[in-house]
């Protein structure tokens, strides 16, 4: 298969792994809650029925804005996948994720507003991170595209044990994960309502949930960056950490903004940072 | 017409119409000439650009007959009596003892018979470097001048405190440019060395121009810091003074600097790093934020700091692969983190632009002192990219001060909905520094890929830099943009507000946005005719394809640009849109963006944007910024005495 297919397979099923991750994410969170929870496909009657309701918008930029934030996320995966550039992925996954901040800020709203801030504030706590990353497995492998990295003879995770150790802080930062859920989230009744989706309804709000489900396929696809070894055993790292993810969930109560920053600076710094300085120091 | 002599008309033509416009009191008159001197220059600038044959390097000289080295004696005495004299007015100290040190180096080096007459046929040094800057400089230069037409007029009745002085003004903005010709097409040093006192006292002028306690103080500021950078470049001079072919720019930067030459090229990247803002000399460019915009526009996009990584991008070649070379990178891969770190905390929209240029100089530097041929086409596609989005982008900035009395990005709430036309203009500046090819992604991806290639600790240390301050972009970025794209309905009064946009200000601020999306269309154009040959010329590389960007990526980069100002267009073309009523726990009184209070009454709704207060403080990490840099600088200083 040319990589170019791998690009256009992803942007077709990538929503279809996303909404079923969804959807095992909801039941085991039940479970850990003494709850049945809902059936597998309930993210995807979700997003059904919202594309059906009526959409009240707060202000006319935001669907374009929301739709491009989907977009990009769909087209950061396709490019990974297809053979670009590591390092530029990254920066493609930035913006799409700003597309989102700039959306739910532009409803001019104390909710949307403070969501967008505090997701601004996630933006710049994990894009480091993100960069060092593709710039370590780059250094690593030698390869710069997604192909290479798999082809490598070299064991990317074994070089980087720092940047896994950060990489499972930052992806639960992305997930949007207690305790790192300031931005957003599923759970009602508190300080922020919902945050970033405050103001968003109707189909707008379907787009945000197609826009993580490309979120979460790409996360996976980073981690089997990581272990690179092979495809299978990087999904059941992916699978385990996502599960871990869950728990920390369910068992963690949120924390302050500056909290997050700070820790996810240090922790990159530390790890990432420390990682990647030992393989330059010893002149891989 | 031959290259010689458009150069020759290029440096002449704007000094000309300066001094013609310092006679001119009649503001009619004067508008015209800016427009006509204006439309003249550009078009030299554009003929000379044709007149290259973009084959090689032109080298030429000046007539015979003239006595150089006399001549510029003789206006350097003019220069530093000129600085003497208005030190003397506001008693200032610092900066005629500077100028004095500068003008007795260059009366020994005359006495002592230590400068030998410049090789009469490269005296000047025209390269495809120089056809990039004098495009920037003849094309966004007059444009800012037709610019400050409508925006002075519109600055004097907003502050009718300060005195009027457009007639200097305007004058000066003409001089400034003319300099800024000559600098670039210099080879003899001693040459480029007048022009660069000629811009350093333009500037000085400029920021002045208010001429309250502050703005005097801004600009001696700025003067010192330069006039520093300007002994060094006079140092440097007396070093290279005894070393044969060492005053002829292209020679002495011919390759890798032999072990004698390089205290020298030390302290000419000293004074580059004075000039480009760099930490710690950062503070004289955020100072100059106080002088009208227009000012600043061409101190950041054309001018003035551009001179600065332009001398280290001629240098980089000579700099490649020594110790000297990486400190000067650090200096301005640091000055590129500090910045940005301090950019997050600062609500001043004009000083954020500022923060952000200081941070673009950095990754130039960052570059040029590395010294390989990739990171040299990084440095120069970043300084056309940013001279266009830049001086846009303070351009805009200023029509928006004068309208909205503020320059506090918290105050620019909704603008999207007040001044739909002139938001677009912003997005499009945004969208070019900071997502187009050479804002957020190219160069930052080049530069990160370069960096993987250095050896040791200094390799991982450039890639946390980058990492860090790329980030941290994104960030005060991102917050500029939430404000102006929010929405809010307008009363009558606000509608009004975009009609009183002058001409002036929408035709220069239209033809530079069309000048981002032109640059940014033609990227490939630009890469592999002009910034590609240069970066191979000036390392005598091997050929090698520079912008290696597959047409997928290419269409999401180019998508990226477009997205924000189509954004806008469609928001500005539908205004009627009935905007519904914002989420507030059921307490939302939409007209007049006001919500009901906790115990009854309403409140009006205030947003004000994370600064990172309690994480980040700015003060403190400007003074961690300059003290860090200056360190480095010292040691590149150093470095470069003592490491052979």
């Amino acid at each position: 298969m040319t990589p170019g297919l791998y690009g256009v397979l992803f942007v077709v099923f990538a929503p279809v792994f996303g909404g079923i991750l969804a959807g095992l994410d909801r039941i085991l969170s039940a479970r850990m809650q003494g709850r049945v929870g809902p059936p597998l496909l309930q993210p995807f009657y979700d997003v059904g029925k919202l594309l059906q309701k009526s959409t009240r918008q707060i202000n006319p930029i935001q669907e374009p804005l929301l739709l491009a934030h989907a977009g990009y996320m769909a087209a950061c995966g396709a490019l990974l996948l297809s053979g670009t550039d590591l390092i530029f992925t990254a920066f493609v996954f930035a913006l799409a994720a700003l597309l989102l901040v700039l959306a739910a800020g532009s409803a001019n709203s104390p909710f949307s507003f403070a969501g967008a801030e505090r997701e601004l504030v996630v933006l710049l706590a994990t894009e480091p991170f993100f960069i060092l990353m593709m710039a370590a497995i780059c250094k690593v492998t030698g390869a710069s595209t997604f192909g290479g990295v798999l082809a490598s003879s070299q064991l990317v995770a074994v070089q980087l044990p720092g940047v896994v150790l950060a990489f499972l802080l930052v992806a639960t930062i992305k997930l949007r994960k207690s305790p790192f859920d300031i931005s957003i989230s599923h759970h009602p009744h508190q300080e922020l309502v919902s945050g970033l989706t405050a103001d968003m309804s109707g189909r707008l709000l379907a787009y945000v949930e197609l826009a993580h489900w490309y979120e979460s396929a790409l996360l996976c696809a980073f981690m089997v960056l990581l272990f690179n070894w092979s495809v299978p055993l990087g999904l059941a790292v992916f699978a385990v950490a996502y599960g871990l993810e869950v728990l920390v969930d369910n068992a963690t109560s949120r924390i302050k903004w500056q909290l997050l920053l700070r820790s996810t600076w240090a922790a990159t710094l530390l790890f990432c940072g420390g990682n990647i300085l030992v393989l330059f120091v010893m002149g891989r | 017409m031959s290259l010689p002599s458009l150069v020759a008309a290029l440096v002449a033509l704007p000094a000309i119409v300066g001094a013609i416009l310092i006679l001119i009191t009649r503001t009619s008159l004067r508008n015209t000439l800016v427009v006509a001197g204006g439309f003249v220059v550009a078009a030299v600038a554009i003929l000379t650009a044709l007149a290259f044959s973009n084959t090689g390097d032109v080298f030429f000289g000046l007539p015979d007959g003239i006595a150089l080295n006399q001549a510029l004696l003789a206006i350097e005495i003019a220069l530093t009596a000129f600085v003497v004299v208005i030190s003397l007015k506001y008693r200032r100290v610092v900066a005629p003892i500077l100028a004095m040190a500068q003008l007795s180096i260059s009366v020994w080096l005359e006495l002592a018979g230590r400068l030998p007459e410049p090789d009469p046929g490269r005296v000047f040094w025209f390269d495809r470097l120089s056809l990039v800057m004098v495009l920037i400089i003849g094309v966004i230069g007059p444009l800012i001048c037709i610019n400050a037409i409508g925006y002075m007029r519109a600055y004097h009745r907003a502050s009718p405190m300060i005195q009027g002085r457009r007639t200097v003004f305007f004058s000066l903005l003409f001089v400034f440019l003319a300099a800024m010709f000559g600098l670039v097409v210099s080879n003899y040093l001693p040459l480029m060395l007048v022009f660069w006192e000629i811009t350093t006292l333009c500037s000085f002028l400029l920021i002045g121009y208010a001429r309250t306690d502050e703005a005097i103080g801004y600009s001696f500021r700025a003067l010192n810091m330069n006039l520093l950078g300007g002994l060094g470049f006079g140092l440097a001079i007396v070093l290279l003074s005894g070393q044969t072919d060492g005053l002829d720019l292209a020679r002495l930067t011919h390759g890798p600097a032999a072990g004698a030459l390089l205290p020298a090229i030390a302290l000419l990247a000293f004074a580059g790093i004075t000039k480009s803002a760099q930490m710690p000399f950062s503070s004289w460019l955020i100072g100059a934020m106080y002088a009208p915009s227009p000012t600043s526009a061409l101190l950041h996009s054309s001018t003035m700091v551009k001179a600065g990584v332009f001398l280290l991008l001629r240098l980089s070649p000579a700099m490649s692969g020594s110790t000297v070379g990486y400190l000067v990178s650090f200096v301005g891969l640091l000055t590129f983190l500090f910045v940005s770190l301090v950019a997050v905390t600062e609500q001043n929209t004009k000083k954020v632009l500022a923060y952000s240029t200081i941070g673009s100089l950095g990754l130039i530097v960052g570059c040029a002192g590395i010294g390989t041929p990739e990171l040299a086409w990084v440095g120069v596609m970043i300084i056309i990219f940013h001279a266009l989005a830049k001086g846009l982008l303070f351009l805009v900035m200023g029509t928006i001060e004068n309208r909205l009395y503020t320059k506090n990005m918290e105050n620019l709430d909704a603008l999207l909905s007040l001044m739909p036309r002139v938001s677009t203009l912003f997005m499009i500046g945004i969208a070019g520094m900071f997502i187009a090819p050479f804002g957020m992604v190219v160069a930052k991806w080049t530069a990160i890929r370069a960096f993987l290639a250095v050896p040791g600790a200094a390799g991982a240390a450039m890639l946390l830099i980058m990492a860090f301050g790329s980030s941290l972009t994104i960030f005060y970025w991102g917050k500029l943009l939430i404000k102006i794209l929010s929405a809010r309905r307008q009363t009558d009064y606000e509608r009004s507000i975009e009609k009183r946009v002058s001409r002036y200000e929408w035709f220069s601020e239209g033809t530079m946005a069309l000048g981002v999306l032109a640059a940014t269309a033609g990227i490939g154009l630009i890469s592999d005719h002009v910034v590609g040959p240069y970066a191979l010329a000036a390392f005598s590389a091997a050929p090698r394809v520079f912008l290696a960007i597959d047409p997928a990526t290419l269409m999401v980069m180019l998508s990226a640009v477009l997205l924000l100002p189509v954004i806008a267009v469609l928001s500005w073309l539908s205004p009627n849109y009935d905007h519904a009523d914002f989420y507030a726990s059921g307490r939302s009184a939409n007209v007049g963006h006001v919500m009901g209070a906790a115990l009854g009454g309403i409140k009006k709704v205030t947003l004000r944007n994370y600064y990172l207060d309690g994480v980040i403080d700015g003060g403190l990490t400007f003074r961690a910024g300059s003290v860090a840099c200056g360190a480095v600088l010292v040691a590149m200083v150093t470095a470069g005495a003592v490491i052979r």
